[in-house]
């Protein structure tokens, strides 16, 4: 096996009592766009930080082609880094805010003219160079930030939910943009975000923190269809949670007790492997199949309300336990038609499409 | 302390608001406008009409040797305090709060002590027997005491202390609204410690830096306590002269022409600090 561009090798980060960052690895490839997701105080942007040199870690290395990174300054790192606050200099033009890394790295000034203009054309904004970054809109100033962190062609770009505080429409646009660039320069990018959505749009991979942990690292597809923790099966993508036991398990599948008697076999099953025991059933609302006759094998639940929601409708049912299950269905479905608040149906899946966890 | 008061006036005058600066623009007419014009008409008045007592005072090598003191003084005290000043500002700026409300605190209580008690702590301190010239001497460093005091060397050390907290207040004021993010996205661009200091906080506290200065200058240029307990009876500053005329000399006339040529830079340098800082401020 070759080397890997970058490594990060059992990375830990603990403040007195508090640790932020358990263990994190991981291996990313030359150009890879990986992207780390989870909610706030995962540790992600920890990790990212420890990767700039703001911040020391505990315990753990990084390695850049082979090369720990840790004993050098973030000066010297040569990372680029785009923030999620606007950190344009606010005393310097757009132009100037680009060629910063070029002067600081003393580049004559016909290269650093050309580089600049080509870094500003990168993201669109040719013309701009001599605009106050104040003037300009949160969206404009984010790509401004985004030449000046690629103008010195660095190795490694990271992004700290750079997005977060533009608008959704604003940020579906930069968000193209963004793919864009990383195809055209083939940067290796290490992003950050708390928004699933944005992590599957942009991501060659996705790494899915919780509390300080890397639950699971995969493409999107992977990541949904089989979610190693119930943590990121609640992630990524909707999903419902229903009580089960297990009854019997064999090679990676369960037979599972929903209560009430209803049985289900062949369920993929992750976690320890503990004989008999409690389980979580996750069932993916738009995998779900409503039946208005009964059925032996199904969940008997109540419709509680039916939400149009465009191109599919979501129906709000809750089984005689009380717990809440969404069905998506598409629209003109034939089981919606005259369905009403109140009426008894059953559920039923395909058990390849659902995953239980211990 | 009259700038302080014009200065308050102009950045709170926007349209609809002058009923209410009404009685506060009463109040500078009557208390410090008028008072200043009668001084004018006095200096161009007395003891008969025409500028004699402005050639008296522009023509003559002692009074110019006042007017290079005042300016030399404040020149250097201004420049003491903000080199002074600054990292004080920038560590109030990033220690954790419930530090910098203690230093903060310290630094106001200076200045609310009565001004002539710490002028005298001055005195006792900076004496041929005082701690620094004891302390000097026991170290081996001199010989003999430094004159340190009833000089202009005496004045520039107890102004700048008293001055310290005007540069170090709006300085503080404007490091802490640079976001912390924008030097690490500086150290990312390559700059080291100096860079980001150089080429980024540097240029983002100049307002700050502005504004400090320029009220040290102001107050340093029309300072009577420090100098006159302080300095030396041969190296008198404009304020002392100020007051000399009109005490001892009884000479309105000519105390109203120094007078007024304090006032006239004063507002000249005012108008420079608004019109190249708070324009580029603007845009």
């Amino acid at each position: 096996m070759t080397k890997p561009f970058l490594s990060i090798r059992g990375i830990r980060k603990s403040y007195g009592s508090v640790t932020a960052v358990k263990n994190v690895s991981m291996d990313i490839a030359k150009g890879e766009f990986m992207t780390f997701l989870g909610p706030s105080g995962s540790g992600k942007s920890t990790t990212l930080y420890i990767l700039a040199g703001f911040q020391d870690p505990t315990g753990g290395d990084i390695l850049l082609k082979g090369q720990s990174l840790l004993s050098t300054p973030s000066h010297k790192r040569n990372i680029g880094m785009v923030f999620q606050r606007y950190t344009l200099f606010p005393h310097l033009t757009v132009g100037e805010n680009v060629a910063f890394p070029l002067r600081i790295r003393r580049r004559p000034q016909a290269e650093i003219a050309e580089r600049v203009k080509a870094a500003l054309k990168l993201v669109r904004l040719e013309g701009f160079e001599d605009r106050k970054p104040a003037l300009m809109s949160g969206g404009q100033q984010q790509r401004v930030a985004l030449a000046r962190a690629l103008v010195y062609n660095p190795p490694v770009l990271l992004m700290d939910e750079p997005l977060s505080a533009l608008d959704k429409k604003l940020r579906e646009e930069i968000q193209f943009e963004i793919r864009r660039i990383h195809q055209e320069t083939g940067v290796t990018i290490l992003y950050v975000t708390h928004d699933q959505e944005e992590a599957l749009r942009l991501s060659d991979r996705i790494a899915v923190f919780s509390q300080g942990e890397i639950d699971q690292i995969g493409t999107g597809p992977e990541l949904y269809s089989n979610p190693a923790t119930r943590f990121v099966a609640g992630f990524i993508g909707d999903s419902n949670f229903l009580d089960a036991t297990v009854v019997a398990r064999e090679g990676g599948k369960a037979q599972l007790s929903l209560g009430n008697g209803a049985m289900v076999e062949g369920v993929p099953l992750h976690g320890p492997s503990s004989a008999n025991g409690k389980a979580s059933l996750m069932l993916r609302p738009e995998r779900l199949s409503l039946s208005r006759a009964s059925v032996p094998s199904g969940i008997a639940v109540t419709v509680r309300d039916i939400t149009f929601l465009g191109n599919n409708i979501e129906v709000s049912t809750a089984t005689a336990a009380g717990v809440d299950l969404a069905v998506r269905l598409p629209f003109g479905h034939e089981a919606i038609s005259s369905l009403a608040r109140g009426e008894e149906v059953w559920l039923t899946f395909d058990t390849a499409s659902a995953h239980a966890f211990v | 302390m009259a700038v302080t008061i014009a200065t308050g006036a102009v950045k709170t005058k926007r349209e609809g608001t002058l009923g209410y600066l009404l009685p506060a623009l009463l109040l500078i007419a009557f208390f410090f406008i008028v008072p200043v014009l009668m001084l004018l008409m006095r200096s161009v008045l007395e003891p008969e009409v025409g500028l004699q007592n402005y050639e008296a005072l522009l023509g003559s090598t002692t009074y110019l040797r006042v007017f290079v003191n005042t300016f030399m003084v404040a020149g250097v005290v201004t420049i003491v305090s903000i080199v002074i000043g600054y990292p004080v500002a920038w560590l109030l700026a990033i220690m954790p709060e419930k530090w910098s409300r203690i230093v903060l605190a310290i630094i106001i209580l200076s200045m609310w002590t009565n001004l002539l008690a710490r002028t005298y702590a001055w005195m006792v301190l900076l004496q041929r027997t005082g701690v620094i010239n004891k302390t000097l001497m026991r170290l081996g460093l001199i010989d003999q005491p430094l004159a340190l005091v009833n000089n202009l060397v005496g004045v520039t050390i107890g102004m700048t202390y008293i001055m310290l907290p005007f540069v170090i207040l709006p300085l503080m004021g404007v490091i802490r609204t640079i976001d912390p993010a924008i030097l690490r996205a500086a150290a990312l661009c390559g700059a080291g410690k100096m860079q980001c200091f150089l080429r980024v906080l540097l240029p983002l506290s100049l307002p700050g830096i502005a504004a400090g200065a320029l009220m040290v200058f102001v107050m340093s240029l029309g300072y009577f306590v420090t100098p006159a307990l302080l300095g030396g009876t041969s190296n008198m500053m404009l304020a002392e002269l100020v007051a000399q005329f009109v005490q001892s000399l009884v000479n309105w006339g000519m105390g109203g022409a120094a007078a007024l040529v304090l006032l006239v830079v004063t507002l000249a340098l005012y108008a420079v600090q608004l019109r190249y800082f708070n324009s580029a401020r603007g845009k």
